[in-house]
């Protein structure tokens, strides 16, 4: 059975594409899915994408991922730098997750510049517009080949 | 992106790994790293070139000499990430796409960690996945342009 992951983004990410495009990019999240999906093909795993801009809803779904998934992948966008609740969900995760994000959090605002979440995932990509969530999911599936 | 051209550099202490602290940053030499991150330039047909130093100066001075010979840099500055405004500087003057790397994840340790001096002129991280960081970082250089991301 191919080895699953759950990759989650979080408020405002519906909209990449159509906002501040200088900072995040032309392409949809729906093509981040599919570049996702294309990559987890040939890494032979199998990607679930979801995306919600309220925070239970994210603690929700992470709440399935121990037992149902090898790994998340999170970008939680503004949740990251204040959302305990998401950290504590995190936390209480028994597979790896990996933080990404789409722009260079630390070239911009100072309240950006720091994660809650990130000292409980196993590591942090941030910078590299969509290729962040590919490299974290290169990432996850060589974690579970160790 | 073949051919493109990218330096390895490696900061403080980093000559020591797989001697010291091996529960943070594993058993494997930086030789041994080199070699990793050597087999995945091959499959992209990048040509790269190490460097490693214990200096501030020499890392400054090596960033320097690869203007106009290096298309990016895999940069992972080791203790000066969290303090070297002159490396921060160098970085920012040769305006060569750089990618800044930790083997460990750097927010899980101590306070002073969570500040990098150079993260602002980078254009992304990757921290916290072992020596794949490097494998990883490199890939992140393969992308035809940076825009709108390098900022």
């Amino acid at each position: 059975m191919e080895k699953k992951y759950m990759v989650i983004s979080g408020p405002n990410l519906n909209l990449l594409g159509t906002r501040k495009v200088s900072i995040y990019g032309e392409g949809s999240l729906e093509d981040i899915h599919e570049g996702l999906r294309k990559r987890a093909d040939e890494l032979g795993v199998q990607v679930d994408c979801f995306q919600f801009n309220s925070e239970g809803d994210i603690i929700d779904c992470l709440q399935k991922a121990t037992g149902n998934y090898a790994g998340v992948i999170i970008n939680a966008g503004a949740l990251a730098h204040y959302s305990y609740a998401l950290r504590s969900a995190i936390g209480s995760m028994l597979v790896p997750c990996v933080e990404v994000f789409i722009s260079n959090v630390h070239a911009r605002e100072e309240f950006r510049h720091k994660s809650v979440i990130a000292p409980v995932c196993v590591g942090v990509i941030g910078g590299f517009g969509k290729k962040s969530y590919i490299l974290a999911l290169e990432a996850l599936v060589n974690l579970e080949n160790k | 992106m073949e051919g493109r051209r990218v330096a390895v550099i490696h900061g403080p202490n980093l000559n020591m790994l797989g001697k010291r602290e091996i529960g943070i940053y594993g058993g494997k030499t930086m030789d041994q790293i080199n070699q990793e991150i050597q087999t995945e330039a091959a499959k992209l047909k990048v040509e790269l070139s190490f460097f490693q130093s214990n200096s501030e100066g020499g890392l400054v001075d090596y960033i320097h000499s690869c203007a106009g010979r290096i298309d990016g840099i895999v940069l992972n500055a080791g203790a000066y990430t969290h303090y070297s405004v002159a490396l921060r500087d160098a970085i920012g003057a040769v305006k060569i796409p750089t990618v800044e790397v930790h083997i460990s994840n750097i927010y899980k340790r101590e306070i002073f960690r969570h500040t990098s001096l150079i993260a602002p002129v980078c254009i992304g991280q990757v921290c916290g996945f072992g020596s794949h960081s490097y494998i990883l970082g490199l890939r992140a250089l393969m992308e035809e342009k940076f825009d709108p991301w390098l900022v």
